[in-house]
């Protein structure tokens, strides 16, 4: 289930750790049992590449990115599987001290609204010192003019930012500063959360440029995190979509989103107004993205909207399968094509 | 037929007599939303796109300028005088989350403005149940299982809805849309701007946009107005298919090259602008003197003119100032093709 690894490693990509995700789920405690949010998933982040993961809300994209850091918050709890991640083993069994250390130190978590995970008491160089102080940094001052510069290549003035309280920057200088506070530390993977939710066209596009060009400086190996596929597809190599718990489709990003197999990232990309052509193209996709309690036990978790539903898909749950470049859950698409070849174009309008 | 002439709104801090840390929100801004059409509002946040949007929904005052109402100017008017008049104009927010009393019920918020309405035209109470059924179908929603429900009970894409069968309850004649969908789940986003111009088909209620999703705006209104605002002032207007596709001040440029393309399935425009100190934006934009053009600062094509003196929206220079309605606010306008095309075509 690996995906080309190296094609996409920068020449520093050789440290940078990959993560392994082994047959991962979570569930959540509820007064009707355990239910999960994410349900045996195997992914790969290649070592130097940012992937994508895309979904609505309510798909487990959040919680399967806590699991990296280990930091799923109960009611919840990892029930299976292992998080690998390069030069730190499994973190699924890390607890206490030795969690904390790598959070933050080896794992970078730019948090969902980056705008309001900081402390608006203490100035953005105080909660600095504090992160250094929690991760028994020796030479303070060497990380505040990494920091510093760090700041300045996101073209920002370092020492006005770190002399700041966070109501006194804007949306965007906050979330530079949320990538800063994750990268500080040397952290090799980072991930972030909707990192440019809430923020108007120009930041997002600046905001984009910096992720890119940080990624290949340091060598990362990023996750983005967000339900806005046009976000994925400006700065990722790889895409995941996930639904309902699961991965559903996976691959390349431009074969993803040139020639989407799965009926579910079809409908998505349907969905999106574009700027130009024929405004009707866009087509809403039918009924709504199913909750913790809505999630069926058995079968395909996207039967209840899709339009190439089958008898087989109430009672047995497709598995991810390879169909050219990308990796595909999907009875109907799995019959379509039974050699794996290349469907046409119009594939999805003859059934 | 809505309209306002010179709209100027200035924000000042408490205990700032003298002016020094104003904030011009609108600098005279001229708009007109016609008879059942849709217009949109374009813009960065702290554009005074929302303050726009809040004046014209009668929500906050303005400092110069006029506001007419199917012909009735209100400044000639009581505050009191004007309520009727505004609440013809309902206001959607972009939060179905907080717009809604999460104590009270789907029914219960319903049914306040529709007594109103049923002692303003001496109808039964029996009418405010049949028609609050019929409103909520009306969004696509099930009466039955929606009324007797709260607002945490629902996902935000029916709380979005049944926002805006609250502000159908009063029959107004305009809809004011602020990012009403940016907070919806993006497979459910298009049925709620489907269902605003369905609504625009069936009901004969103008819409306005606001949004910085230009997409988006495009979907709503293709056949309206697009009015680019950049720090309080109109820098460029006209037909939404025109300033997409042959903008021509460098603001709505960068505002177009700025939206994501989707490789793969679009490839991005050919003559795309980015505006300069991109990086430091922010900071940038307060500390310009107020002398010259107001996006000079950023822009990548400034001359010394530009710094010098202000142009004014449809009378900078001649050129390309069509008699089709586009106007624009810049003194070396030139077409250039930014917006992100499909590769195969449709």
């Amino acid at each position: 289930m690996t995906l080309a690894t190296a094609a996409h490693a920068p020449e520093g990509g050789t440290t940078a750790p990959a993560v392994r995700i082994r047959d991962l789920t979570v569930v959540y405690k509820t007064p009707a049992g355990e239910l999960p949010a994410v349900s045996e998933i195997d992914m790969d982040l290649p070592a130097g590449t940012i992937t994508g993961l895309v979904g609505e809300s309510g798909s487990g994209k959040s919680t399967l990115a806590l699991s990296l850091l280990n930091a799923v918050q109960p009611p919840g709890r990892i029930s299976s599987g292992t998080v690998e991640i390069d030069g730190l083993g499994d973190v699924v069994p890390l607890q206490g001290d030795k969690l904390r250390r790598v959070r933050g130190g080896q794992i970078g978590y730019v948090f969902q609204a980056a705008q309001n995970s900081l402390n608006p008491l203490k100035t953005v160089g105080k909660q600095l010192l504090d992160l250094g102080r929690s991760h028994d940094v020796d030479d303070l001052r060497a990380l505040v003019s990494e920091a510093k510069e760090l700041l300045g290549r996101m073209g920002l003035d370092g020492a006005r930012v770190l002399d700041s309280y966070q109501h006194e920057l804007s949306g965007g200088m906050r979330q530079r500063v949320g990538i800063m506070l994750a990268l500080v530390l040397n952290a090799h993977v980072v991930v972030l959360d909707e990192p440019t939710t809430a923020l108007d066209m120009i930041t997002q596009a600046n905001i984009l440029e910096i992720i890119r060009n940080i990624h290949a400086e340091r060598g990362l190996t990023t996750l983005v995190i967000t339900h806005d596929i046009g976000v994925v597809a400006e700065v990722a190599d790889q895409l995941a979509v996930m639904y309902g718990g699961r991965i559903v489709e996976r691959g390349p990003v431009r074969s993803v989103l040139g020639e989407p197999r799965h009926p579910y990232t079809q409908g998505l990309i349907r969905a999106i107004p574009r700027l130009t052509g024929d405004i009707d193209q866009a087509r809403a996709l039918p009924g709504r993205p199913p909750t913790l309690g809505t999630i069926p036990e058995r079968g395909c978790v996207f039967r209840d909207r899709c339009e190439l539903r089958m008898s087989v898909c109430d009672t047995v749950e497709p598995v991810l399968e390879r169909h050219a470049d990308q990796l595909v859950a999907c009875h109907a698409v799995a019959g379509q094509e039974p050699d794996g070849g290349a469907p046409t174009d119009d594939g999805q309008e003859q059934t | 037929m809505i309209s306002g002439t010179g709209i100027v709104k200035t924000f000042r801090q408490r205990g700032d007599v003298l002016g020094k840390n104003e904030v011009k929100a609108l600098r005279g801004v001229d708009f007109t939303i016609p008879e059942g059409g849709a217009i949109s509002f374009i813009g960065e946040s702290g554009c005074g796109k929302t303050t726009l949007g809040r004046i014209i929904a009668g929500l906050e005052t303005h400092d110069e300028g006029e506001i007419t109402i199917g012909g009735v100017a209100m400044s000639s008017l009581r505050t009191r005088a004007q309520q009727p008049h505004f609440r013809r104009i309902q206001l959607i927010h972009q939060d179905p989350y907080s717009a809604l009393n999460p104590t009270r019920t789907v029914h219960q918020a319903l049914h306040d403005p529709l007594k109103l309405r049923a002692r303003e035209t001496g109808r039964s109470s029996q009418w405010i149940y049949e028609r609050a059924e019929e409103l909520l179908g009306l969004v696509g929603l099930d009466p039955g299982y929606v009324l007797p429900r709260y607002p945490h009970q629902l996902s935000g894409g029916m709380r979005q809805r049944v926002v805006i069968a609250r502000a159908l309850t009063v029959d107004p004649d305009v809809l004011v849309a602020d990012e009403a969908v940016s907070m919806i789940d993006v497979s459910l986003r298009l049925g709620i701007l489907r269902l605003l111009r369905d609504l625009r088909e069936q009901l004969g209620v103008s819409l306005l946009y606001i949004t910085h999703d230009v997409a988006t705006a495009r979907y709503i209104g293709a056949d309206g107005d697009m009015y680019v605002i950049y720090r309080g002032q109109v820098v460029e207007s006209g037909p939404t298919e025109t300033i997409i596709n042959q903008p021509v001040h460098p603001y709505t440029q960068s505002l177009l090259s700025a939206i994501p393309v989707l490789y793969g399935v679009e490839q991005p425009g050919a003559e795309q602008v980015t505006p300069i100190d991109s990086l430091t934006t922010a900071a940038v934009g307060e500390t310009v003197d107020d002398a010259g053009c107001l996006f000079a600062p950023r822009c990548p094509f400034r001359t010394e003119r530009c710094t010098r003196e202000r142009p004014v929206l449809g009378d900078a220079v001649p050129a390309l100032q069509d008699a089709e309605g586009r106007v624009h606010a810049c003194f070396h306008p030139i077409e250039r093709q930014v917006a992100a095309t499909s590769v195969q075509a449709p």
